[in-house]
């Protein structure tokens, strides 16, 4: 797939820019997938990137909330989603990505799985941006 | 970074192989629209960069078939900037620092040719006199005068710069001069210097598709041109959106803590 996406993109988007706008390997790691699954708390859905936020219970009781990273708007209206509508406060979602260097509780996002199993992405692949 | 080197390799291998329909003809000329006076009509809304962002892979699975169907070949193989010891040190920082300083990553206006690979799209409008390009990215826009016009005298240094085409057959050919030294040309830690000067060539092989060749010469950090090439997709029923970089843009606190922490000398 990698090797599809680098060929289609030609050359220059080889050792280029080929996603938002700043560098993923500045703030995430793409060696630390992560998924998570938990309750929508909020969802700042804003430029230049939308940050959702998932409360996760523990065995215990507690409650962590989780900071997701993804596309911005108009990215996100082009991989399906529409405000309001695809994502609310309340949902039971999964979400599959990356963690953030500084914050043990934020992460990248590349997809997001609703209750009824639907799937949608919501972020770039790891190792993209700003190159 | 790892990821992206492995990434590049393959891309590197599969561009070393000929496609499976390279023997194939090329579609017939007639096969590229036209505008009144002759010239390929490269109007429409195109993407340059960042192709698994926008398409499925349904889409990107169709692009491959249409690629070999019109026997397009592969383009050359990257090259590494020919910086000077200097300016490959001062790359070679921005690298170590993975990014984190971004001219992007502040919002900040996107160059020639880095803007032309955004992952985001851009309309092109074809005028007798002129083209337009429009980006999504920065709301940024080029005007470019296929008159014969030459550069204006009283040009300040500016992200984009300052741009003039011409058509060479069937290329469009433009020569952009007049830049700051704000942005990255292609990647982290490309600089450049006012001097730099840059030459694009935008060829509409196919119908769905732009040969895109930008021509970087910068005599203050590179010891010869630096030549990269992409391909441009037209998109069809895709339009230009609104993206503002500035709303909510978290990213300069988060990179204060790596310089805190991480980064701290």
């Amino acid at each position: 797939m990698r090797t599809v996406f680098a060929l289609l993109c030609g050359v220059l988007a080889g050792t280029a820019s080929v996603a938002g706008h700043h560098s993923f390997a500045a703030e995430y790691d793409g060696d630390k997938p992560v998924t998570v699954s938990g309750t929508v708390a909020k969802i700042d859905w804003m430029n230049p990137h939308i940050y959702f936020y998932v409360d996760v219970k523990d065995d215990k009781g507690g409650v962590t909330q989780w900071k997701f990273e993804g596309y911005p708007p108009n990215m996100l209206v082009r991989q399906g989603w529409k405000r309001d509508v695809s994502m609310k406060v309340g949902d039971k979602v999964t979400v599959f990505g990356w963690r953030a260097r500084v914050n043990p509780t934020q992460a990248a996002s590349r997809n997001v799985t609703f209750a009824d199993g639907h799937k949608l992405n919501s972020g770039p692949p790891a190792g993209t941006g700003g190159q | 970074m790892a990821r992206l080197v492995i990434a590049l390799s393959a891309a590197v291998a599969t561009l070393a192989v000929p496609p499976l329909a390279a023997q194939t003809a090329k579609p017939p000329a007639s096969s590229i629209p036209r505008t009144a006076d002759g010239k390929p009509d490269l109007s429409g809304v195109w993407v340059g960069g960042g192709f698994a962002l926008l398409f499925g892979e349904a889409e990107l699975e169709a692009m491959r078939k249409y690629d070999e169907a019109m026997g397009r070949k592969p383009l050359p193989a990257p090259e590494p900037p020919p910086y000077k010891p200097e300016a490959e040190a001062k790359r070679q920082q921005y690298l170590a620092r993975r990014g984190i300083d971004d001219p992007m990553a502040r919002c900040l206006l996107s160059g020639v040719p880095r803007i032309t690979v955004r992952p985001l799209p851009f309309e092109i409008i074809q005028q007798p006199h002129r083209v337009v390009i429009l980006y999504e990215v920065h709301h940024a826009f080029r005007f470019i005068p296929t008159d014969g016009r030459p550069h204006p005298d009283d040009m300040e240094p500016s992200y984009l710069g300052d741009s003039i085409g011409h058509w060479d057959g069937d290329t469009l050919v433009v020569d952009v001069t007049g830049f700051n030294t704000n942005t990255w040309l292609a990647g982290v830690g490309t600089i450049h210097s006012e001097k730099l000067r840059v030459t694009e060539r935008y060829t509409r092989d196919t119908r769905d598709t732009i040969i895109y060749e930008a021509t970087m010469e910068d005599p203050e950090v590179f010891t010869k041109p630096w030549k990269q090439y992409a391909t441009l997709r037209l998109k069809p029923g895709e339009r230009i959106r609104e993206y503002e970089c500035i709303e909510n843009n978290e990213d300069l606190q988060r990179f204060e803590k790596l310089l805190q922490t991480e980064f701290k000398k």
